[in-house]
């Protein structure tokens, strides 16, 4: 076994720096379905959540436990439920989706919104109501007031996106089962992992585990860095 | 009609615990245009929220507020934003946005929809006029709290609005700034368009600015009047306190049928007053009001005289606290510097204490 390791470790270098072509086949994948499934649910959810933020409502708390909830959400479950309404017999089965990067994008952009939602939410409900109170007595209207709490917590609505694609991008479950983990198609890193470490090729899988754990790095770093310049 | 009409109202907060907390209750006042409105209360007796309940940031558990007779105590949204544009709200604390100084002061009448070409020279003559002149980009946030302080003046000023609601505005300032708001007060006060509603719990500052005055004490309101009625005839014992009146004792009082005179007992005291009300009463003594002298004085026409000796000195500057003991009673007189010298009371020093029987208050 430690035999195994060494060998996986130095075919792993071997991989990334020779920049094979499905590794680089299966980055450009994971980076193509987990950006846009962020950037779509970040464009959708940011409205929703700073709305939440912004007003008090009858039902906030049932909303924002609700929000909680799915903010954890099991990606195998959403998994289950995109891959039911994908497949043939599915509402959307005429669609034709299944197995397709857009089937994962789907899946990772129902994960992904009630995250941002969430992390929207808390970021305008930190701002000081002081300043809310001093932006709206200065004569702002509900518009501006908005746009005022927004740039004052865009470091925590930039960490929320951060969050999202961490979660989408080290994600597996969801992705396997509406993504298939085709080869060339639409296989990830974490698919690729499973598949690679069931078939005893170490080497790829530890390859494809060291980039996604720079990744995470990078994120977290970037998370750090946000939130220690916070005001 | 009045400006501003508060009519029956209250406001409670409820804690966690499920207790309640009773913050204002059975306030009616009204404001009239072009008047300087100043409440005058202690902390925690509720000028803050009274304050914020007026600049619509707050709704009152009970009761309305009205606006030239109309009901604004459940406006819409959009209503409450049109109403919070007639008046500015300056808070306790200074708070800036994280912009930089030309962008606080220009916030007002930029959500107001003026452009830039229009507010530019406004803004520029502004922080011209607060001293703030070369720091027009710095961030607001990184000034000292003297300079933020000037912005926060200058970005609630800048909007000329019909009401000021300004809530202990001086407290935190430093003299230079104090000196530069109430620049701007006087300006205002002269313009009889503009109503200023401010808050304050410094007696002189109190008179120094109010048209009236509405003292304010745990949450009610103990009278409503001119400064001048008000620090001459308060109308209890709190606003008695509060205005100055800090000899304040507890008597028994009977007009004498002889002298026409009342005549209040308290303990081996008896003081004699020209307000003929009887029974138990309090009997107030401005410091002021009363005259020290080192040797007992002749041919006075005071019909107060007491011996006693100096208990106590508190040198507030120019002014003196002398603290007088007689055999039972302690009485607070305000002296200037000069004359203690001369009179050369020290502690301990017999001296002799006098007033007229038309400066005892009785209530």
């Amino acid at each position: 076994m430690p035999n195994e390791i060494i060998e996986g470790v130095l075919e792993a270098i071997y991989l990334i720096f020779t920049l094979n072509p499905e590794v680089w086949g299966i980055i450009e994948v994971s980076f193509r379905v987990s950006l846009t499934s962020t950037f779509l649910a970040a464009l959708v959810s940011l409205p929703i959540g700073s709305f939440i933020g912004l007003r008090e409502f009858r039902g906030k708390r049932f909303l924002s436990n609700l929000i909680n909830t799915f903010m954890g959400f099991p990606p195998v479950v959403m998994g289950l439920i995109v891959f039911l309404l994908l497949s043939a017999g599915g509402i959307f089965g005429s669609l034709g989706l299944l197995y397709s990067t857009t089937a994962m994008i789907i899946a990772q952009f129902l994960l992904a919104v009630p995250i941002i939602i969430g992390t929207g939410k808390a970021a305008i409900e930190s701002v000081d109501p002081a300043l809310k109170e001093t932006v709206l007595s200065l004569g702002a209207n509900e518009r501006q007031l908005w746009w005022e709490l927004i740039k004052h917590s865009k470091k925590s609505i930039i960490a929320g996106f951060l969050v999202a694609f961490g979660q989408a991008i080290s994600e597996v479950g969801a992705v396997m089962i509406v993504g298939g983990n085709i080869r060339w198609a639409t296989r990830t890193f974490t698919t690729s992992i499973v598949l690679q470490t069931r078939m005893g090729e170490f080497g790829m899988a530890i390859a494809l585990g060291i980039i996604l754990i720079s990744i995470a790095f990078i994120l977290n770093y970037g998370l750090t860095r946000l939130q220690g310049g916070d005001k | 009609m009045s400006l501003l009409e508060i009519k029956n109202l209250s406001k409670d907060f409820y804690k966690k615990d499920g207790t309640v907390i009773s913050v204002l209750s059975g306030i009616n006042l009204s404001i009239n245009k072009g008047e300087t409105f100043v409440i005058i209360g202690p902390n925690g007796s509720g000028k803050t929220t009274l304050l914020r309940i007026l600049g619509l940031l707050e709704s009152p558990t009970q009761g309305e507020i009205r606006y030239l007779g109309k009901d604004i105590t459940n406006l819409s949204r959009k209503e409450k934003t049109l109403y919070r544009r007639k008046l500015s709200f300056v808070r306790q604390k200074p708070l800036v946005r994280d912009a930089s100084v030309f962008e606080n002061i220009a916030y007002g009448l930029k959500v107001r929809g003026m452009k830039y070409k229009q507010h530019k020279h406004l803004v520029d003559e502004m922080i011209e006029s607060v001293g703030l002149s070369g720091m027009e980009n710095k961030n607001a946030r990184t000034l000292s709290g003297g300079e933020m302080q000037r912005v926060v003046i200058a970005m609630n000023f800048i909007i000329t609005p019909e009401i000021y609601l300004l809530d202990e505005v001086s407290a935190n300032l430093d003299p230079m700034n104090i000196k530069i708001l109430d620049s701007f007060i006087y300006k205002i006060k002269q313009d009889k368009e503009k109503t200023i509603i401010l808050s304050t719990h410094d007696r002189y500052e109190a008179i120094r600015l109010a048209d009236r005055i509405a003292v304010l004490n745990q949450g009610k309101i103990n009278q409503i009047n001119s400064p001048s009625v008000i620090f001459q005839s308060p109308k209890d014992e709190f606003t008695a306190y509060f205005v100055g009146y800090e000899n304040i004792f507890s008597g028994n009082a009977r007009v004498d049928p002889t002298s026409n005179l009342n005549q209040i007992k308290i303990n081996d005291l008896v003081i004699t007053a020209s307000d003929k009300k009887e029974g138990k009463v309090k009997v107030c003594i401005h410091p002021q009001s009363i005259i020290l002298a080192k040797n007992p004085p002749q041919n006075v026409s005071s019909l107060n005289l007491f011996k006693g000796k100096v208990d106590e000195i508190r040198d507030l500057g120019n002014i003196i606290h002398v603290i007088i003991k007689t055999n039972s009673e302690r009485f607070l007189v305000s002296v200037t510097k000069v004359s203690q010298q001369k009179l050369g009371i020290k502690y301990g020093t017999e001296v002799y204490i006098n007033f007229k029987a038309t400066d005892v208050k009785i209530l």
